[in-house]
C-alpha cells in the first residue's frame, strides 16, 4: 500500500511537469491546427534564461523566474514572426508548419551547443532537497511546489481565457479564424498572444524543470512525451492537456511499477493508440471540421 | 514571379557556397607554431567522437587531449627525426551511421595514418570494414565492448584499444562487491536503449550471481529519462544491499538525487561511464561513498603532470576519457616510432607488438584480442569532491 | 576529393532516397504524414539481415523479405490508425517507431541494444543505384496509375473523393504498405552496407529526417525526392568542417527554404523530357512574361 501511494505520488509529480509543458502545445493547436515542435526548443531556453539570471546575473528568484518566462515570451513570439508568419500569409497547409516549427527546434537546440556548449547546468538549490515524509511516504518539497505553481497558473490561464476579451476573442478564433477575422477579430493580435503565452509557459516550465532536474540542451526528448501527453488528452483542449499528462503520468509510473519498466514506453504507447482507436481526437480535444 | 526565381536563386547560391567550403581544406588544426611545414613533413591522425549530445562532454575532453600532447610533441621537435603531428577531428554524434562516415572521410579524404577513438563501442564496431577496406589501424579510447576488436572468435586486423573490456569491468565490480565489500544483495538500474548499460548489466550480473550473491531487482529505464523514481520506489521495496548503475553520470547524478529523497541510502555503484567531474555539480551529496571500477587513480603521482598541463591550458579539469586518450596518443606514437615510417600498415604491425607504458598502467597489446592485457581496474570512492583510490583490482574471467 | 569517400556518401544517399521514395508516396502523393518510418527500415533491416546471416539467403531475396516484413507490420499498424487525422495520425506513427525500437533494444536474439555486428557487406554502389532505378521506375509508374491518381485525389480533397466513390481507406493502406515496404528494402540496404544492425540507428530522428528531404524535394514530385536525398545526406558532409555549426545551418536551411519556397525544391514538378522543354521555353520567352507554368495548378 504505502508503495502503491508513493508511485501514485511520483506519477502525479511526472504528470505535473507534463502537463506544464502540454498546455503550450495545446494553446498553439487551438489557434493554429498545428503541433509546434519549436515548443521544446522554448522550454529548454527557458530553463538556461533561468539558469543565467540566476547564477550569471545574481538576480532572486522570482525576478529570475518571471524573467525567464518573459525572455521565452519573447523569443517564441520572434520565433512565429520569422518561421510561422510567412506561411500563415500563404496559407499552406499544416505539414509546412510542422516542417518549419522542426528546423526551429533544430536550430535551437544546435545553436545552444555551439554557443554554451554541451556540458550539463545545475540551479543553485532554491528549495532544500529534503522530502517531506509522511508516514514512510515521501514527497519531495519541489514536487510540492511546482504542483501549485502549475495549479495557479494553469487556474490564472482559464481565468484569462474564460473572463477576459482578449480570452474571448482566443476561443472566437480557435472555433472558426475566418468568421472570427470577419467579426472585426484582430485575429494576427491573437496568434501573437497565444504564442506569448505558449512562450510563458515555456518559460515557467522550463526553470522548474531546470531546478528539479538539471539543464542540457537535449531537453526536448522528454518535452515529446509531453507532446504525447497533449495528444493523448485531445489536442487543442486546455483541460484535455492537463488530464492527459497526469494520466500518462501515472500509467507510465504504476507500469514501470508492476509490469515492466524495461517495456514502459511500449505499453504507454499502445494504450494511447487503444485510446485514439475510441476516441481519434484524444480524450477531449477539439474538433476541427474536415475541409471546410 | 521575381520573388519566386529569388528565392531558387538564393537556394542555389547556398547550396553552392556550402559545397565550395565543403570542398575547401577542411578545418584543421595545424600544430607547431607558427611556421609552415611542407607537406611530407606533416604526419596526419584522425580523432572521431562525440562532440556533440549526451556525450560530448567526454568526447571534447579527448580531442583537447590530443591536440595538447601533439603540440608539445611538435614543440619539442616532433616524431621520426623532425615530422609534425596534425590531428583532424570529426564529430560522429555517437551515431553509427555518422561513425562510418567519418570513418570514410578521414581514411578516405584526408588519408591518416591512424585514427584515434570514438569512445562509443556503438560506434567503434560499424567502422572495422572502412578500416579494413582502407588499412588504417583504429585505436579506441573507451570502448569497452568486447566486439570492438575480437568478432566471432577473430581478431580484426586493424581495430586496437587502450581500455579493458565489460566483461572484465563485470567481473571486477561484481568480485570487489562480493568479496571485499561485502554485498549479497544488489539491485541494478540500467539503460534499456544503450549498450554500453546492457553489456556490462549482462557481465555484472552473470559474475555477481556465479560468486553467490542475488540480484534483487533489476529495473530499466531508456536514454533520455530524467525521472526514475518509479524505478527506485520499486528497488527500494526489494532492499538491496548496493544498487549498481551501470549507465552514464548525467542519470547516475539524477539518480542518486532521487534515490536520497526517496530514503534509499545504500551504497552506490557503477563502471567507468560515471567518472567525472559533473557528477559533483549536479549530485554532490547524493554520490558520496559510491565505489567506482575505473580506468585509472587520479591520486597517482604519475597522472598529477598530465591533469596540471591539460587544467594550465584548458581551464577545465580533465575528464576520464582524456587519461585514456593520453594512452592511445602514447601508444600510436610509440608504434610510429618503431615502425620508422609514417605509414599505417607497417603501423598496424607496430602496434600488435606495442607494450608501453601509460597513465591508466601497462598496455601490452595482446595478439589474439587486441586488447591491452592484463590491465588492472583502479577501484576508486568518492568522497567529499574527491575520486579516493581504494586498491587497484584485477578479476580472474573464465 | 577521394572516391571511395564520395561513393560512401552516394551510397548512403541512394539508401536514404529509397526509404524517402516509399514516404514521398505517402506524404507527397497521398497527403499523409508519418514520424515512423525509420521503424518500417528497421523491420526490414533486422528481417533482412536475420534471412542472410541466420538462414544464408542471397542478398536479393533477403532483401525482399525484408520490404514484405515492413509491409506486413504496416498493414497491421494502418488498419488500426488510419482513421486518424492529421496530427493524430503522426503521433500514433511516432508511438509505432518508438515502439519498434524499444522491442529491438529488449530482443537479445538480435543482440539488443548493443547492436548486431559482423552482418556481409552486400551493399555496394552499383547495386544501390540499379535498385533505385527500379524503385523509380515502378512508383512512376504507379503514380500514374488509377490507384495513384486516386491516392492524390485523397491528398488533394479527402471528402470529395470518397463520394465520389473512391474508397479511401484502401487507398491510404495500400500506400502505406507499399510505402513501409520501401523502407523495409531501405533498412535492408543499410544493414549489408553498415555491417552492424542497432535500434539507435533508427531513432526518431530518422524518421524525421526522411520526412524532412521529401518535404524538401517538394511534395508529390519524384525527382523532387532524388534531389532532395541528394542534397540533404550531402549537407551535413560537406558541413562536417563547420563542426559544432553544421546543424545549426541544417536547420535555418530547413526553415528558410519552407518560408522562401514552400513547395520544396520541385513542387509537384518533375523532371522528364516534355517538362524540360517547357522549362526552356519559358526561360526564353521571360520577357514576354508569360504566366507561371511551373507553378501552376500543382501546388499542395
Amino acid at each position: 500500500m504505502t508503495q502503491f501511494l508513493q508511485q501514485l505520488i511520483n506519477g502525479l509529480s511526472i504528470g505535473s511537469v507534463y502537463a506544464l509543458m502540454a498546455v503550450g502545445y495545446s494553446l498553439v493547436y487551438s489557434i493554429m491546427n498545428f503541433s509546434n515542435f519549436a515548443h521544446g526548443g522554448v522550454i529548454m531556453l527557458g530553463a538556461y534564461f533561468g539558469y543565467y539570471y540566476l547564477t550569471g546575473a545574481g538576480l532572486p528568484f522570482p525576478v529570475a523566474f518571471i524573467g525567464a518566462a518573459l525572455t521565452t515570451c519573447l523569443l517564441a513570439v520572434i520565433i512565429e514572426r520569422g518561421a510561422y508568419k510567412p506561411l500563415r500569409e500563404r496559407k499552406a497547409p499544416f505539414l509546412y508548419f510542422i516542417i518549419s516549427a522542426m528546423g526551429t527546434s533544430i536550430f535551437l537546440e544546435n545553436m545552444v551547443i555551439a554557443t554554451i556548449g554541451p556540458t550539463f547546468r545545475t540551479y543553485p538549490e532554491v528549495l532544500s532537497r529534503t522530502p517531506i515524509q509522511i508516514g514512510s511516504v515521501s514527497i519531495g518539497r519541489l514536487d510540492l511546489a511546482m504542483f501549485i505553481i502549475s495549479a495557479v497558473c494553469l487556474a490564472l490561464l482559464v481565468f484569462f481565457i474564460d473572463h477576459t476579451k482578449m480570452g474571448k476573442a482566443i476561443q472566437a478564433t480557435a472555433y472558426n479564424i475566418k468568421a472570427s477575422a470577419l467579426m472585426g477579430i484582430n485575429t494576427d493580435l491573437v496568434i501573437i498572444i497565444v504564442f506569448a503565452l505558449g512562450g510563458f509557459f515555456a518559460g515557467i516550465a522550463g526553470v522548474l524543470f531546470g531546478m528539479k532536474y538539471t539543464v542540457y540542451p537535449q531537453i526536448g526528448i522528454i518535452t515529446n512525451k509531453s507532446f504525447i501527453a497533449a495528444v493523448f488528452g485531445g489536442l487543442g483542449s486546455l483541460p484535455g492537456a492537463v488530464i492527459g499528462s497526469i494520466l500518462l503520468g501515472v500509467i507510465e509510473t504504476i507500469t514501470a511499477g508492476y509490469f515492466s519498466s524495461q517495456y514502459r514506453d511500449l505499453i504507454a504507447f499502445v494504450l494511447l493508440v487503444v485510446v485514439l482507436i475510441f476516441r481519434p481526437r484524444g480524450l477531449m480535444g477539439k474538433v476541427t471540421e474536415d475541409k471546410a | 514571379m521575381l520573388k519566386k526565381s529569388l528565392a531558387l536563386l538564393l537556394i542555389c547560391l547556398m547550396i553552392l557556397t556550402l559545397a565550395l567550403s565543403g570542398c575547401s581544406k577542411p578545418a584543421t588544426e595545424q600544430q607547431g607554431g607558427g611556421e609552415t611545414t611542407a607537406e611530407e613533413d606533416v604526419i596526419k591522425v584522425g580523432w572521431m567522437g562525440s562532440l556533440t549530445g549526451d556525450q560530448a562532454v567526454w568526447g571534447q575532453c579527448e580531442l583537447n587531449t590530443v591536440k595538447m600532447l601533439f603540440e608539445e610533441i611538435n614543440a619539442k621537435g616532433g616524431v621520426l627525426g623532425g615530422k609534425k603531428l596534425e590531428v583532424i577531428g570529426y564529430d560522429t554524434k555517437g551515431d553509427p551511421q555518422e561513425a562510418v562516415n567519418v570513418a570514410k572521410r578521414l581514411t578516405g579524404q584526408d588519408k591518416v595514418v591512424a585514427i584515434i577513438g570514438p569512445n562509443a563501442s556503438g560506434s567503434a564496431i560499424p567502422i572495422a570494414p572502412v578500416l579494413e577496406e582502407a588499412k588504417v589501424p583504429d585505436i579506441a579510447t573507451v570502448a569497452t565492448n568486447p566486439k570492438v576488436t575480437v568478432q566471432d572468435g577473430k581478431v580484426k586486423p586493424f581495430n586496437f584499444r587502450v581500455c579493458f573490456i565489460d566483461p572484465y569491468q563485470g567481473a571486477v565490480a561484481a568480485g570487489y562487491g562480493y568479496d571485499v565489500l561485502g554485498f549479497r544483495k544488489a539491485a541494478i538500474l540500467y539503460d534499456v536503449a544503450d549498450d554500453y548499460s546492457q553489456g556490462l548489466t549482462e557481465f555484472f550480473e552473470q559474475y555477481f550471481v556465479a560468486k553467490g550473491g542475488t540480484i534483487v531487482a533489476k529495473e530499466a529505464f531508456k536514454f533520455g529519462d530524467v525521472d526514475f523514481r518509479p524505478q527506485l520506489s520499486k528497488i527500494k521495496e526489494a532492499n538491496p544491499d548496493v544498487l549498481f548503475l551501470p549507465i552514464f553520470f548525467k542519470e547516475a547524478a539524477l539518480i542518486a538525487n532521487q534515490a536520497r529523497e526517496l530514503g534509499i541510502t545504500v551504497p552506490l555503484m557503477g563502471g567507468d561511464g560515471l567518472p567525472s567531474e559533473q557528477l559533483f555539480t549536479m549530485a554532490k551529496d547524493a554520490v558520496q561513498g559510491t565505489y567506482i571500477v575505473n580506468h585509472v587513480d587520479y591520486d597517482d603521482p604519475d597522472v598529477q603532470d598530465l591533469k596540471n598541463r591539460y587544467r594550465n591550458k584548458y581551464g577545465k579539469e580533465l575528464e576520464l576519457n582524456g587519461y585514456l586518450a593520453h594512452d592511445a596518443v602514447v601508444l600510436l606514437i610509440d608504434a610510429i616510432e618503431r615502425a620508422g615510417v609514417a605509414d599505417p600498415v607497417k603501423i598496424t604491425e607496430a602496434l600488435e607488438t606495442a607494450d608501453v607504458q601509460g597513465v591508466t598502467g601497462r598496455i601490452k597489446i595482446g595478439k589474439d584480442t587486441h586488447n591491452p592485457e592484463g590491465k588492472e581496474a583502479a577501484i576508486v570512492k568518492i568522497e567529499g569532491d574527491k575520486y579516493v583510490f581504494q586498491q587497484k583490482y584485477s578479476a580472474q574471467l573464465d | 576529393m577521394d572516391l571511395n569517400y564520395i561513393s560512401g556518401i552516394l551510397t548512403l544517399a541512394g539508401i536514404n532516397l529509397m526509404a524517402v521514395l516509399g514516404l514521398s508516396l505517402l506524404t507527397g502523393f497521398t497527403g499523409m504524414f508519418s514520424f515512423g518510418h525509420a521503424g518500417f527500415m528497421a523491420i526490414g533491416g533486422y528481417t533482412s539481415a536475420m534471412m542472410t546471416v541466420k538462414f544464408g539467403l542471397p542478398f536479393i531475396p533477403a532483401l525482399l523479405i525484408g520490404g514484405l516484413a515492413a509491409s506486413l507490420v504496416s498493414s497491421v499498424i494502418g488498419r488500426l490508425t488510419l482513421k486518424l487525422k492529421g496530427d493524430y495520425f503522426c503521433i500514433a506513427t511516432l508511438g509505432f517507431g518508438e515502439a519498434i525500437r524499444l522491442i529491438f533494444d529488449n530482443v537479445q536474439y538480435f543482440g539488443g541494444a548493443r547492436g548486431w555486428p559482423g552482418i556481409p557487406h552486400y551493399t555496394n554502389i552499383f547495386n544501390v543505384i540499379i535498385l533505385n532505378i527500379i524503385a523509380i521506375v515502378i512508383l512512376a509508374n504507379l503514380v500514374r496509375s488509377k490507384h495513384g491518381r486516386n491516392m492524390i485525389a485523397v491528398r488533394e480533397e479527402e471528402l470529395a473523393s470518397q463520394i465520389v466513390g473512391i474508397n479511401v481507406f484502401k487507398h491510404k493502406l495500400i500506400s502505406l504498405m507499399i510505402s513501409a515496404a520501401y523502407a523495409g528494402v531501405a533498412g535492408g540496404l543499410m544493414a549489408h552496407y553498415m555491417t552492424f544492425l542497432a535500434p539507435k540507428m533508427f531513432s526518431l530522428v530518422k524518421s524525421t529526417e526522411l520526412t524532412i528531404i521529401v518535404i524538401f524535394g517538394g511534395l508529390g514530385s519524384i525527382s523532387g525526392s532524388v534531389l532532395g536525398a541528394l542534397v540533404l545526406t550531402s549537407l551535413p558532409e560537406i558541413l562536417r568542417a563547420f563542426a559544432d555549426w553544421r546543424l545549426v545551418i541544417y536547420g535555418l536551411s530547413v526553415v528558410i527554404i519552407m518560408i522562401t519556397r514552400p513547395s520544396g525544391l520541385m513542387g509537384g514538378y518533375e523532371f522528364t523530357p516534355s517538362s524540360m522543354k517547357k522549362l526552356i521555353t519559358r526561360i526564353k520567352n521571360r520577357n514576354k512574361d508569360l504566366p507561371n507554368q511551373m507553378e501552376g495548378g500543382k501546388t499542395v
